[in-house]
């Protein structure tokens, strides 16, 4: 296997809160390796969006911690960076395009102006022509029609989908080796949405960019991940490449999840939802933190008292889970569990 | 925004109208214009009925307000009951020294205020921002008089004491202010006092604005995304943060600026300066409604017109909401 572009290691965050100390994302690990589209899933408050924002400082701080954790980018630790450094690898090689593109775009500057204001950030030598050339030429890339007027308009003279293009041409620029798309579809319309993947798909094309793509929209990963991350609680449950994890899961949050999507192979009576609620972030359960709605666990003690590690299990290297009980799940399946729900 | 403007303007026509005739029916009922007169020792019979007669007083109050308001728009407000002055020249001067009383006072609050609110928003929590906090809290709960007076006595005693002149506590100018630059200093020594009194509260109210204002944008996502395009810091505050927190408080500026016109009273009668709101007083002292009316009628168009201002920077501003 090639090098990864990024690794992170054991990255743990937290927040203080009123309420107490919200433990955002916990011993996070997982690589990015070149040119692949890393999907990650997960519930409201898994943690996702929390993980990829500290690599680029894009938490506040406080309340955000971070406790401890690397993530290495190209060799370098981007947690340990200098601000100077890490500006430069802000917008230049590693790029972010956020969930909402109605908020995420400064409602009193030009579309055009911003895109622009990315490309002088990181090019010495480019002049205000210039930079307004090549936001053009990145407007008329993500599909956007008439880009020289379209330059001079404000983002609320853009739809919904035409500012999440606007977001993606920014976030290009500058040829990023890594994009990271927090939810980039779940703000639009269905319509849009497709549109958006598409834009998507070209802009990694065009970049050759690996890709952290976090998202709730399992048909969207299905179509555009190579690997999959699941996580749950703060942390990494499950690893594989996409077609293991949609055919073969071995964590019963992933299972529970693919129960919970309608499918065309399978005669379904019902789609199968996860039983009960996200756990709190302030106090999660001990041991296992989905012990309380796995349907797997059955009032096994170590689920309750030991955090399992996220591990490989005997079916190669590249299919990681934290179940204790991951192998069994080979022999209980999919369709097996959803079907033998406990009286 | 040509439009928008052309018809705020209509708008604010009709609205001074309705202003006026409510101002005028007021005024009128609140009191017989003549009684002082009436009550003092030297003046005749005659001299009453030729007043009477010129002010119109004895037709019934729509046909009078016609009068007023033909005097008001052809004679610029026309004369006073008594001694019959002009009121426009008089209103003019003391305009003129509210002005330079209220745009000092407005120019220190803001550049204050937005200082102490933008560095209270960047360093939230720290000692600078709950001593900020504390203080504007004093400046809006300290009454305006008891402040003027204070300080009144603490200057007046460092003169007494020392023989030293900081800030006079009394009047526009000295007996001889000079020109030139003597004049500038001897009117900004007069007017310290008044600006520091006038802009306290205000500088409590803005900077409250502005700090909130600025923690709104500062955690706003177009911030982040701002930091994401890997922007210096500077650049980030300055040209992302910064002039979307400016846009509440122009408006806030604009509508108070409109309101201290009439809302100088304490400050000036502390201080014994000869600007509006001394004026206002001794108006309503005299006992002549003509005045008055002609006040509260340049008050409110201040008003009017500052309402206008707001909207219009605001439109600048913000292009979200710019007329068409
Ligand atoms: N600024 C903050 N202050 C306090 N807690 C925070 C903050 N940002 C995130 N959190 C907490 O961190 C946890 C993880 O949040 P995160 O945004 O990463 O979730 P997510 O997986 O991206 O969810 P979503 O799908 O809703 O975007 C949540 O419990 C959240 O409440
Ligand atoms: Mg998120």
């Amino acid at each position: 296997m090639p090098e990864p572009v990024l690794s992170i290691r054991d990255l743990t965050v937290e927040f203080s809160t009123e309420d107490g100390v919200v433990s955002a994302v916990t011993d996070v690990n997982y690589d990015v390796f070149p040119g692949e589209i890393l999907g990650v899933i997960g519930e409201s408050g898994a943690g996702k969006s929390v993980s990829v924002m500290t690599m680029l400082d894009l938490i506040p701080k406080p309340p955000g911690k971070v406790l401890s954790g690397e993530a290495i980018f190209k060799g370098r630790d981007l947690l340990t960076m200098s601000k100077r450094d890490l500006r430069d690898v802000r917008g230049g090689d590693i790029a972010m395009i956020f969930q909402d593109p109605m908020t995420s775009l400064n409602p009193v500057l030009t579309v055009g102006s911003q895109i622009a204001e990315a490309v002088l950030a990181h090019n010495r030598d480019a002049d205000d022509d210039s930079a307004r050339d090549r936001a053009i030429e990145l407007l008329r890339l993500v599909g956007v029609p008439n880009p020289e007027q379209r330059f001079d308009q404000y983002p609320h003279e853009f739809s919904g989908g035409m500012r999440q293009r606007g977001m993606i041409a920014m976030a290009i620029a500058n040829e990023p080796s890594m994009l990271i798309a927090d939810e980039p579809t779940t703000a639009l319309d269905v319509t849009i949405q497709a549109q958006i993947v598409e834009v998507l798909r070209t802009a990694q094309r065009e970049t050759h960019a690996a890709t952290i793509l976090i998202t709730h929209d399992l048909g969207l990963i299905a179509e555009l991940a190579d690997r999959v991350c699941v996580m749950y609680a703060g942390r990494v449950v499950e690893l594989s490449d996409v077609y293991t994890i949609f055919n073969s899961p071995r964590h019963p949050y992933t299972v529970g999840l693919m129960n919970s999507l309608p499918r065309v192979d399978v005669d379904q009576e019902m789609l199968q939802p996860i039983p009960g609620q996200p756990p709190s972030m302030i106090a999660p359960p001990p041991g296992c933190a989905f012990h309380p709605r796995c349907l797997h666990s059955r009032g096994r003690v170590v689920c309750r008292t030991d955090v399992p590690p996220l591990r490989t299990f005997g079916e190669g290297a590249d299919h990681l889970s934290a179940c204790h009980f991951a192998e069994e799940l080979a022999e209980a399946h999919v369709v097996g569990i959803g079907a033998e729900q406990p009286a | 925004m040509l439009t928008y403007i052309i018809r705020r303007l209509l708008y604010s026509v009709v609205v001074l109208l309705v202003a006026s005739f409510l101002i005028f029916t007021f005024v009128t009922v609140s009191g017989d214009p003549l009684s002082f007169l009436k009550m003092s020792p030297g003046v005749s019979q005659e001299t009453i009925a030729n007043i009477t007669e010129r002010k119109h007083l004895d037709d019934p109050i729509i046909v009078r307000y016609g009068y007023w308001l033909r005097d008001a728009v052809t004679d610029q407000f026309g004369t006073t009951i008594i001694g019959e002055r002009k009121i426009m020249p008089d209103i003019q001067r003391v305009m003129g020294h509210t002005l330079q009383l209220i745009i000092a006072a407005e120019l220190l609050a803001i550049t204050l205020a937005i200082s102490i609110g933008v560095y209270s928003a960047l360093r939230q929590y720290s000692v600078f921002d709950y001593l900020a906090t504390t203080f504007s809290f004093l400046g809006l709960a300290t009454p305006v008089f008891w402040l003027a007076l204070m300080l009144q006595v603490l200057f007046v005693n460092v003169y007494l004491w020392w023989d030293i002149r900081i800030f006079y506590t009394a009047n526009l100018s000295g007996v001889d202010p000079g020109g030139g630059i003597d004049f500038v200093l001897d009117r900004a020594q007069h007017l310290a006092l008044p600006v520091i009194v006038l802009s306290i509260a205000n500088i409590a109210t803005y900077s409250r604005y502005m700090r909130g204002a600025m923690l709104e944008v500062i955690n706003s996502d177009y911030v982040r995304t701002a930091r994401a395009k890997g922007l210096k810091e500077r650049r980030v505050i300055m040209r992302h943060a910064f002039r979307n927190a400016l846009i509440p408080l122009t408006t806030v500026v604009a509508l108070n600026f409109g309101a201290l016109i009439g809302g100088v009273v304490v400050t000036e009668t502390v201080f014994a300066l000869d600007g509006m709101g001394f004026y206002f007083i001794n108006a309503l002292n005299s006992g002549d409604p003509y005045p008055v009316m002609a006040w509260l009628m340049i008050v409110s168009t201040g008003v009017i017109v500052f309402n206008l201002l707001a909207d219009i920077t605001y439109g600048i501003l913000d292009p979200r909401v710019r007329h068409d």
